[in-house]
């Protein structure tokens, strides 16, 4: 038996279900496929499935990925990926089906790249000009206080038209994740600036040694 | 990709997938291309209106024209429904995202009578005028249909079209004179009506007028425009087999109420409970051939990659073919990892062999309507079950492996009493006692009976529909009757909050003077009635003060056998003869046994144009 990891865009639709509505999503997209993919046994069979570092409800993604099992022999990966593509739901984009070759315990870093209205200048700037930036993060221990400043000492963005671009890369390891969020939060809380107006993509994560994850 | 106002909608309210679309089995098409756009507007949350079926079957139907396309709009919840106005975003469809007003038609369904201010806040919403005289051409054309349409007449003058009966051939019909009209051009709100209502099943508000007596009972309904009938004979689909089961689905992402394949087996059923008003309204009862209903389920749950398969119907156990039925659909479900679940089983014909065909894959919860109490009521009622079936049915349950049993009753039945109310307490703890009578229940697990009760509502187009509804003081009397007679911690009472049923009962048997009062509450902030949370019952009482309506006159009061009603214009194949017989051998306690063993004459026959069974075979 392999493991086949399936990766997936998670945009614009996709991008407002959860995770778990995303399991469902996929416990059925892959019934209907008829794909050889592995069931749990028991009493309630179900197939099996694992997500890799979890994306927040309206934030998009180009370098999502679930994990399934086969006993399929010589799987033809590009015929998976041609018929999860014809049924999937309207925002999510199969981009490659092939057999894993990093566990996802080796993911250390999520790369996202945000977009503001071009108005959102004044609020980086102000954020720049901080000593300190802490904040709240709420956690499955509790809440704890994160200095922002130690993970995001600068905010570099560019701006072209109407809109500013920021690329940003924060930790997503086991025992540190940092959703961008937080930062969106920060600067709404601190200087008005709607977090709804940001728009935030995933593109790809990192290893410790910012090797690309796969 | 989404406008930019929406986005900031959905960035802000609780479970956004339910506002975006894009879900498996969804259609979308260039509307550039199409002919007719139909808006099929469900009056409720997304959750409750993506487990609708008729909705399911409505879609396929009409999107299987190439050029035309109908698509799905919702109740928004009141987070979203607050963003949606500071916003300025008028109400869309789930597929195009445009605004109603962009349609040629926009439906709803009337499912529940709490719905009906949620209707006026979705009109609200897409910046639609109520009343459908105050809508020219230029407006869609605001139609309904469903159960609630056998009494729409509270709601009757916000529409310009209503559907009685089935809509299989009756809402295509409607798209198709929408379709000629616009190719045509120039063709008048009123020249489109007056086609539309030759239609069969069509009821046109505007082409009826009602005059009332000074002590407010109506004194007559009549049309007021030639050619137009003076009742209307709802629609009917004479054979069932011509529209098979819809084997697409669009499949939620969010989690809906009933998140399952689901094929409708039957329509209508043979066992004439008085109260119920389905059970009249969808006469006769006509079923599906099971090879048929063997291929659309397999056909339907590879499109829809769903685990869970129901069958669905009034009663499916009546089904004439139900374990061929369930042996084919065992042939493969099992394989495929699909579980049957049968929602509505019957206490007197549950069988071994059909609980052992359901649990294959799964094991959930039973749950048994014996409606009331005591036999000498279920006869009142006519719901023939006896202990004895109870008790029958319960052992091959709690041999199986079963645990937990809910229980549905009703209260406020005609001629109820306080001994009526102990009986369902008694029959709750004879079914405890029962399990633990038993060496083969499942071992060291406690039985878990679960009491649901209803508040009896009277409903039009029922042998009930006589009857005066108990005021909430006598039914709150009963509820705390029935917690009382209780005195087992292995049974459980829960029961419906009566001021909503109240509410329900007189929008029931409402008239057309309803109206400004719902619109008037909707402005008042009454929406969502059917949602505990959102339900304000004292803003309703004010509003009928204000207006000089009394709420109760419609509910509360006896109605006279030979009363003209404000729903004796519909005609469900029923005949009103056949109501007042049925109405008088309930209160004599006497029952009517099923129409598949014996035909009562009810008149509903006619609507097939013969008889509705073969009564020579002698099958039952």
């Amino acid at each position: 038996m392999i493991t086949v990891r399936i990766s997936f865009e998670k945009k614009n639709e996709a991008s407002y279900i959860s995770l778990l509505d995303l399991q469902r999503v996929m416990q059925r997209v892959l019934k209907r496929s008829g794909l050889p993919v592995w069931h749990t046994l028991g009493f309630n069979p179900h197939i099996y499935m694992t997500f890799a570092c979890p994306l927040s409800l309206g934030q998009e993604s180009e370098c999502e990925c679930v994990d399934v099992k086969t006993e399929a022999e010589a799987p033809d990966f590009e015929q998976w990926k041609a018929a999860l593509n014809a049924i999937m739901p309207a925002g999510i984009v199969i981009t490659h089906v092939g057999p894993v070759q990093m566990k996802a315990d080796l993911i250390a870093y999520a790369c996202y790249c945000i977009t503001y209205p071009a108005a959102a200048a004044a609020a980086l700037d102000a954020y720049n000009a901080l000593e300190s930036a802490p904040v709240e993060k709420h956690g499955k221990k509790g809440n704890k206080i994160i200095e922002l400043k130690d993970h995001i000492p600068q905010v570099e963005y560019t701006t072209e038209g109407d809109s500013l671009h920021i690329d940003l890369c924060m930790p997503a390891a086991q025992e540190l994740n940092l959703n961008p969020s937080l930062l969106t939060g920060f600067l709404e809380e601190k200087f008005g600036l709607p977090a709804v107006s940001a728009n935030i993509l995933r593109k790809k994560f990192l290893t410790a040694d910012k090797q690309l994850f796969v | 990709m989404f406008d930019p106002k929406l986005k900031e909608a959905l960035g802000r309210v609780q479970k956004p997938g339910r506002y975006t679309g894009g879900e498996p089995g969804s259609v979308y098409k260039d509307k550039e291309k199409v002919d007719v756009r139909f808006a099929f507007c469900f009056p409720d949350t997304y959750e409750v209106g993506m487990s609708f079926l008729g909705e399911k079957i409505l879609y396929e139907l009409l999107n299987r024209r190439e050029n035309w396309w109908c698509e799905r709009a919702f109740m928004p919840w009141l987070d979203m429904k607050a963003e949606m106005e500071r916003l300025g975003l008028p109400l869309y469809t789930m597929e195009s995202k445009d605004p109603l007003t962009a349609f040629d038609a926009v439906g709803f369904t009337l499912q529940y009578e709490l719905s009906y201010t949620n209707i006026l806040a979705m009109l609200d919403l897409a910046g639609i005028p109520f009343y459908s005289k105050d809508r020219d051409e230029r407006w869609p054309l605001i139609v309904a249909g469903g159960p609630c349409a056998c009494n729409a007449e509270p709601i009757a003058d916000f529409f310009d079209v209503i559907q009685l009966g089935e809509g299989e051939n009756q809402l295509p019909g409607i798209c198709a004179e929408i379709e000629k009209a616009k190719k045509e051009g120039g063709v008048s709100k009123k020249e489109l009506l007056l086609r539309i209502a030759k239609i069969p099943g069509v009821y046109i508000p505007a082409f009826y007028d009602v005059e009332y007596y000074e002590d407010g009972r109506v004194k007559a309904i009549t049309p007021n425009e030639p050619g137009i009938p003076a009742r209307i004979t709802k629609a009917i689909i004479k054979d069932l087999n011509e529209f098979a089961p819809p084997t697409n689905f669009v499949v939620p992402m969010v989690g809906a109420i009933q998140d399952r394949a689901s094929i409708e087996v039957l329509r209508g059923c043979v066992r004439g409970c008085r109260f119920c008003q389905a059970g009249f309204l969808y006469r006769p009862m006509r079923q599906r051939d099971a090879g048929l209903l063997n291929r659309a389920a397999q056909e339907l749950c590879a499109n829809t990659g769903y685990e869970e398969l129901s069958l669905s119907s009034l009663s499916t156990s009546d089904h004439g073919q139900l374990e061929e039925l369930l042996d084919d659909l065992n042939e493969w479900a099992p394989k495929e990892h699909v579980s049957l679940s049968l929602p509505s089983l019957r206490v007197d014909n549950f069988s071994q062999s059909l609980i052992e065909k359901t649990t294959k894959v799964r094991k959930s919860g039973l749950t048994f309507a014996a409606e009331a109490g005591t036999q000498r009521l279920r006869n009142v009622i006519n719901k023939n079950v006896t202990w004895d079936e109870i008790e029958k049915t319960c052992t091959i349950a709690f041999n199986a492996g079963y645990t937990s049993v809910k229980l549905y009753f009703m209260m406020g039945l005609p001629t109820e009493t306080m001994e009526d109310i102990e009986g369902i307490a008694e029959t709750a703890q004879k079914v405890v006692d029962l399990y633990y009578s038993l060496p083969k229940r499942g071992k060291g697990k406690g039985v878990q009976v679960t009491i649901s009760c209803a508040c009896f509502v009277p409903k039009p187009h029922t042998p009930f529909e006589f009857v005066p509804m108990d005021t909430a003081e006598t039914l709150q009397a009963k509820q705390k009757h029935l917690l009382e007679s209780v005195r087992s911690r292995k049974i459980k009472v829960n029961y419906h909050d009566s001021t909503t049923s109240f509410l329900e009962g007189v929008f029931a048997k409402g008239d057309r003077r309803l109206a400004p009062v719902i619109v008037e509450a909707y402005k008042r902030g009454c929406y969502f009635d059917g949602w505990e949370e959102c339900f304000k019952y004292d803003t309703w009482l004010q509003t009928f003060a204000d207006l000089g309506i009394d709420p109760a006159f419609y509910c509360q009061r006896p109605i006279g056998l030979d009363e003209v009603t404000p729903w004796s214009h519909m005609d469900y194949g029923v005949t009103h003869e056949y109501l007042v017989r049925e109405y008088q051998k309930a209160l004599a306690a006497q029952t009517t046994q099923p129409c598949n063993r014996a035909c009562h004459g009810c008149g509903a026959n006619h609507l097939l144009g013969g008889s509705c069974f073969d009564y020579s075979q002698n099958l039952v």
